[in-house]
């Protein structure tokens, strides 16, 4: 549970910044 | 408050789990490594007092610029100079230092720009918040080495691609803050230095109050280290004074420096040779989209091509690097030709995950040669090969440019010759890497860490 709880505090930050780096990057195929 | 931050008090009890450990690291590299996204303000920053249009009185991009240069040059200094004192005193109170400077240094830029003074904004983001970056960035690796002496290629990758992670969290950051705060007496930079600098510091605290080192002679479960070294990896710790001394470093030095050297040069003109290649096919917006993919595959071949280097051995890894890339390098002015953008694009992302690749295997390479007692700030050391490249990239590929130009060669074309000299460069790299050997057993240290029964997780 522990493990978990530290890999999502370190985890969600990084997801937001690849979010938003594939939406960006999604312009490329547009 | 000094035990606090001791490295005894940082000693993992008797079963921790060590996967605990990653995303302290990850914590602190995901933060610093906001310092490539750190473009983002340069627009802002030339209207602070014009607001709508930069006035007279506004800062120049060319001013603005050294502020990351700067930062760059104290994380090398900090990671060359600070490393003994890492090493020394623990992750912990290397990771708080780093956070106090790199949240600090936003805070004081943030006077800086508040007060329009531009030596202040040097001062805070490029001095206070590059010895922040240096420290930082070397902090975590012999701790996680040490946790993983079965995966040291997977545990560092693993922090060091939080690192190109770290830009893809602050670019978005920093522009939605600067959005929030704007109105019609600000840009909105200061602000969002200060906001900025207190979630890094507090990102950064998780790191510092969670961080554990294995106890002396801690093993993973089930882990046996080979009765039969391999070749390459050694057994035995070699002092960081000594290490320097030594042609390995030297030469892992030159393998580092060529392989960023050529991967800068690629990636500061990304953007605009894909426009010049495909003209009409690649917009500008394209383009921008095409740059945020190269920095995801910068940061995933952080993580799977260290990992891989668990299995392949380090020299292989690099071997297929500077091989590869000599193939793929010469091959994208190909892919103009025949105007293929999915050639291009694959050919680029390719390159830049073995860009990545690069920085985050070199940590496990030096614990291959030199052993995990001065990992830590033998990879500070070698850190400088960094700065070098940053400087050395750069320069090359626009004299090289400007040179082809000025002798009436079309834009598109220059772009080739670029690509066949970071090519050779990439030769050179193969040859440095093919020339490690074990080092010599008379620069082995001579205390060597007694092993330990092998503990439960």
């Amino acid at each position: 549970m522990r493990v978990l709880v530290y890999w999502l505090i370190v985890g969600i930050p990084l997801l937001f910044g690849v979010s938003m780096t594939l939406i960006n990057a999604a312009q490329l195929f547009h | 408050m000094e035990g606090f931050f001791a490295r005894e008090r940082t000693v993992a009890p008797p079963g921790y789990n060590r996967w605990l450990v990653p995303p302290a690291a990850l914590s602190i590299h995901l933060c610093i490594g906001q310092a490539y996204a750190f473009s983002v303000f340069n627009g802002p920053l030339t209207k602070v007092i014009g607001i709508s249009a930069p006035a007279p009185d506004d800062w120049t991009l060319p001013a603005l610029g050294w502020i990351f240069s700067i930062a760059i040059v104290f994380l090398g200094l900090s990671a060359a100079f600070g490393g003994r004192w890492v090493e020394s005193g623990g992750p912990r109170r290397a990771m708080f230092l780093s956070a106090c400077c790199f949240g600090g240094g936003f805070l004081v830029a943030a006077l800086g720009v508040h007060t329009h003074m531009l030596w202040l904004v040097y001062l805070g983001y490029g001095v206070i918040g590059g010895i922040g970056l240096g420290i930082g960035y070397i902090s975590p690796v012999s701790t996680l080495i040490k946790w993983f002496p079965d995966r040291p290629g997977m545990a560092t990758g693993l922090a060091i691609m939080g690192f190109g992670g770290g830009a893809m969290i602050g670019s978005p950051l920093s522009v939605w803050l600067m959005h929030a705060f704007a109105g019609p007496s600000s840009v909105g930079v200061a602000e969002t230095f200060v906001v900025m600098g207190l979630l890094y510091f507090a990102m950064m605290m998780f790191g510092v109050l969670t961080v554990r080192v294995p106890a002396e002679g801690w093993r993973p479960a089930g882990y046996v280290p080979p009765a039969q070294p391999k070749k390459l990896v050694t057994s035995a710790n070699v002092h960081v004074d000594t290490a320097i001394r030594t042609p390995q470093f030297w030469l892992l030095w030159l393998v580092l420096c060529l392989n960023v050297t050529a991967g800068i040069g690629v990636l500061g003109q990304a953007s605009v040779m894909s426009q010049e290649m495909f003209p009409g096919v690649i917009t500008p917006t394209a383009a921008a989209g095409f740059v945020g993919l190269l920095s995801l595959f910068n940061m995933a071949g952080r993580f799977l091509w260290s990992s891989t280097s668990d299995f392949i051995g380090r020299k292989p890894t690099y071997a297929i690097y500077f091989a590869l890339g000599v193939v793929l390098y010469s091959l994208v002015p190909w892919t103009g030709q025949i105007g293929s953008v999915a050639l291009f694009v694959a050919f680029y992302a390719v390159i830049l995950s073995m860009y990545g690749g690069g920085f985050a295997t070199i940590p496990a390479y030096l614990r291959d040669m030199f052993g995990t007692m001065h990992v830590g700030a033998i990879h500070g050391r070698l850190l400088t090969a960094w700065s070098a490249a940053g400087i050395l990239g750069p320069v090359l590929v626009n004299y090289i440019r400007q040179y082809q130009v000025d002798r009436g060669v079309p834009p598109s074309a220059a772009y080739s010759e670029t690509m066949y000299i970071m090519a050779g460069l990439l030769v050179l790299g193969f040859i440095c890497n093919a020339l490690v050997r074990p080092v010599d057993a008379r620069h082995h240290h001579r205390e060597q860490p007694e092993p330990a029964p092998a503990l439960a997780e």
